[in-house]
């Protein structure tokens, strides 16, 4: 299988920044890979995310993804990118349903000039079914619970359809139970419809068993790579966690 | 009761019909997106457009709506480029716009056209004529037809701008048109309403809507309708008390809004919401 996101010597700088939060980054994600990307907080986890899909340019270096420049093809790209975003809040009197929230992931993949039809909507809640929010299709986000709107964007993500779906902290304000059920829903996506993911986590035990690659990202640059146990066991993922426990 | 000619009546009913619904159209994305402060600073844009063009020998409300618009296309992509939040933006030229102004009125002659200029700041149902009300349904009908079209895009832009960029939408293209529309109706609001009081007929109708409802297809269909409501029972208050017509459509607007608080059902607790 061919690889569908290629990044080679990248570089992100914030504006107004000096010191990059991604560092010379070169990574490589196969077609129907399931990669975990742990580190500390500010490692640059959500900025290689960012970066992936085009949100935030690179400074420098090449980003490719499905074989076209993100520079140059993002709009084209994200359309196929489904993105969970972190840190999400939402103001109580938001007016939107989440149906429509949920909805809103098809809006690139529907295009211009096009309005949803009979089949997006019946996407729209076979995927609320999955993440047993059906129950909610008619209630206004504002006035959902953490873990209910959570899965609503993981719902909006994947009614995308995408090829690659990208997962910041999927399991932020979930319950054990839910989280399970989420874990369980990326797992067979991944075997069944090989959909590529890159999932971002500080939590190691947040990991879904079918992670096929963990990387660990510190200060902006990847430290280590592999398996999860052999990431786990390595000595500068050791060093990191005893540094995390000291700042702790 | 003020008694006016029938066509003139009817040319000011139809003005207020289409200044209702198109600035209470545009108000439902002013008031998500956090522009509300955009009405001072398109109205006193315009108030300098009207400023110059009796300097340069011009119609003041050609000018009017020059700078209206200009400012509407300078504000997005400077405040895309520099990275600032569009109320800062908006502040900065709000005050530029004023210097302008008083620049402009400075360097005319006499004081005549000082009146002239005021005018647009005030407004009034007797400057209304046919080139006004062509320009209004022009107005209405693309922003309705744009709304229709780019309902889905812009409705994920306007729950969370950043999303909508992330699933392939062109957020900055959007957000272009919408800072044109605001330029765009504010300008040819200004002749009914008057510049001061145009963002409230673009602000107060939404508001209320908001207070109303929590699915934004109803807040939608809403906005226009209270706007329009609001500007009619204005205009019936501007005649039956002889009122300037661009503060009575504020008065009866504010009225509406104030009673949605006191009656919203989103504050009701334990309650079933009526509109929910």
């Amino acid at each position: 299988m061919g690889a569908v996101i290629e990044l080679d010597n990248v570089s992100t700088i914030y504006e107004g920044e000096r010191i990059p939060s991604l560092h010379n980054i070169t990574l490589s994600i196969d077609e129907g890979e399931f990669v975990a990307v742990i580190g500390p907080n500010g490692a640059g986890k959500t900025t290689l995310l960012e970066t992936i899909n085009g949100l935030l340019p690179a400074t420098s270096g090449t980003v490719r993804v499905f074989g076209k420049n993100v520079k140059t093809h993002g709009l084209e790209i994200r359309k196929k990118i489904g993105y969970v975003i972190q840190n999400f809040e939402i103001d109580s009197l938001t007016p939107f349903l989440s149906k429509d929230v949920v909805m809103m992931g098809r809006t690139g993949r529907i295009g211009l000039l096009r309005f949803p039809n009979q089949r997006d909507w019946e996407r729209v809640f076979s995927n609320m079914q999955l993440l047993g929010i059906e129950g909610f299709k008619d209630r206004a986000v504002g006035k959902l619970s953490g873990g209910e709107f959570q899965k609503v964007l993981i719902a909006r993500a994947l009614t995308q359809e995408p090829d690659v779906l990208l997962l910041d902290e999927p399991f932020a304000n979930l319950d054990v139970s839910s989280r399970k059920r989420v874990s369980d829903l990326l797992t067979t996506l991944n075997i069944e419809r090989s959909l590529t993911m890159v999932f971002v986590s500080h939590d190691i035990n947040a990991i879904p068993e079918a992670c096929t690659r963990t990387i660990v990202l510190d200060q902006g640059r990847i430290v280590c790579q592999g398996e999860l146990e052999t990431v786990l066991s390595s000595s500068i993922v050791q060093q990191l966690w005893q540094r995390g426990k000291k700042h702790d | 009761m003020i008694e006016l000619p029938l066509i003139l009546l009817i040319t000011a009913l139809l003005g207020s019909i289409l200044a209702g619904l198109s600035c209470s159209t545009i108000g439902v994305f002013v008031v998500r997106m956090n522009l509300v402060s955009i009405g001072y600073c398109m109205s006193h844009a315009a108030f300098a457009g009207a400023a110059f063009g009796l300097l340069i020998n011009v119609d003041p409300m050609f000018g009017a709506i020059v700078f209206s618009i200009a400012t509407a296309l300078f504000l997005g992509p400077l405040s895309e480029k520099a990275k600032l939040e569009s109320n800062v933006v908006i502040g900065f030229l709000f005050s530029i716009m004023i210097a302008f102004a008083f620049i402009f009125l400075n360097m005319i002659p006499g004081n005549a056209a000082t009146g002239a200029a005021l005018s647009i700041l005030w407004g009034s149902i007797f400057m209304i004529n046919l080139n006004d009300l062509f320009l209004l349904v022009l107005l209405s009908f693309v922003m309705l037809l744009f709304f229709i079209l780019f309902y889905k895009e812009l409705t994920a832009m306007l729950f969370h701008r950043k999303l909508a960029e992330a699933s392939g939408v062109n957020t900055k293209m959007f957000f272009f048109a919408i800072l044109f529309f605001v330029g765009f109706t504010v300008s040819v609001s200004l002749k009914l309403v008057g510049g001061l009081l145009v963002f409230a007929l673009i602000v107060n109708p939404t508001s209320t809507a908001y207070q109303l409802f929590f699915d934004f297809k109803k807040i939608s269909l809403a906005s226009p309708f209270i706007g329009v409501v609001s500007c009619l029972l204005g205009f019936l208050v501007s005649l039956e008390w002889n009122l300037p017509i661009g503060a009575a459509i504020v008065v009866v607007s504010s009225l509406i809004f104030a009673f949605s608080i006191l009656f919203s059902p989103k504050r009701k607790k334990g309650k079933k919401p009526l509109f929910s």
